[in-house]
């Protein structure tokens, strides 16, 4: 039976039917014996899977706990510490934005007169140096290289491929 | 007589914790698991293991299963993926013929109990014929055989597991069925051998 399967499926395979060629090596691996696994084996996936599962949850449990316990002892400790830090956070405040805000405008302002400086050095040099003549011949140099990098890639590429064709 | 729940519903059940349906939807995939990761590790213990540790991974991530999507498909997905890993890590020698064939007889054996002493010989010739030709295909087509043949999955279930284009998994099985076919030819099986395919691929 199973022999005259497989001849079925070579045969079919031969002559190029691609639907009866499927059909047929379906037909062949029907019968195909499979492994079977051990009669434990879904016993003891269920039991991994509940195992992990209880396990997700203890850690859950934990993590909840510890962050409600952490929230809690904020609360607790916030308000029954406020009247005595509440006056010390905003002196704090106050002295540290006073001593930083005067030396925070006073850099900026420096920073942008020394950009303001540079700008008109290179405003200055670019008039001196660009020139109509100039910026032709920079042009044409530029347009001639890139044609040369073009046709030395196509030289290349057509070598690799064995057609030498530019 | 009761109606049998579909895949889908017991997923939704077994992510909303129950138990039974977890043990229904193992015990439906726990041969094709088997069978699957058999194919590429050739070896019944280690085929177990890598099944175990993919229901695992299936009961871990049934959140992100898509109820509208076949669950065979993703199911095959995920086991795939933990056979990857699996022989990403662990390189496995390739297997000599004599022992694929030991390993194809292996496989006759185990069901046994269900067939005649005839059916039984002609089964374990072919299924090492099979077995053995099957395993020295590429594994990218081994594995679209088997997904097609063993598993029954359409082309497009197949593309979606595998994540390739429909036209690519058509073509690898196309190729294997040929290749196939050529093993078994060189081994005497059918009637005349078959035409060497061209362009065959190594």
């Amino acid at each position: 039976m199973e022999r005259k399967q497989l001849d079925a499926w070579l045969t079919a395979e031969q002559g190029g039917d691609e639907d009866a060629a499927d059909a047929a090596l379906a037909h062949v691996f029907a019968a195909v014996p499979k492994v079977q696994p051990r009669s434990v084996f879904v016993e003891q996936a269920v039991t991994t899977a509940w195992r992990w599962r209880a396990g997700r949850q203890r850690v859950l449990v934990l993590a909840w706990t510890a962050a409600a316990a952490l929230v809690l002892a904020v609360v607790v400790f916030a308000y029954s510490a406020s009247p005595l830090l509440g006056g010390s956070i905003v002196k704090a405040i106050a002295y540290l934005s006073g001593h930083t805000v005067p030396w925070l405008i006073a850099y900026a302002s420096v920073a942008l007169h020394g950009w303001l400086t540079l700008g008109h050095v290179g405003a200055v040099i670019a008039a001196a140096l660009v020139t109509p003549g100039r910026v032709a011949a920079v042009v044409g140099v530029e347009l001639f290289g890139i044609l040369a990098f073009y046709a030395l890639h196509r030289i290349a590429s057509a070598e690799r491929l064995g057609d030498a064709e530019v | 007589m009761a109606v049998q729940r579909s895949d889908a519903e017991l997923a939704r059940d077994a992510r909303s914790g129950s138990e039974a349906a977890y043990r229904e939807l193992v015990a439906r995939y726990a041969t094709p698991a088997v069978n699957f990761t058999y194919r590429f590790v050739h070896e019944r213990a280690l085929a177990e293991d890598l099944a175990q540790e993919g229901f695992l991974r299936v009961y871990q991530r049934l959140n992100t299963y898509d109820p509208e999507r076949k669950f065979s498909s993703w199911f095959f997905q995920v086991l795939r993926n933990v056979t990857i890993d699996y022989l990403r890590v662990n390189r496995l020698p390739t297997a000599s013929l004599d022992a694929l064939e030991e390993e194809g007889h292996r496989a006759a054996a185990v069901d046994r109990e269900s067939a005649s002493p005839e059916e039984l010989a002609g089964r374990g010739e072919l299924a090492s014929a099979v077995a053995a030709a099957l395993s020295h295909i590429r594994p990218d087509y081994r594995e679209v055989v088997t997904l097609r043949y063993q598993e029954g999955l359409t082309q497009p279930e197949i593309a979606e597991i595998l994540g390739l284009p429909a036209g690519t998994v058509k073509t690898y099985l196309h190729r294997a069925r040929k290749e196939l076919a050529e093993i078994l030819a060189a081994q005497g099986w059918g009637r005349a051998p078959a035409e060497p395919t061209a362009g065959k691929t190594v």
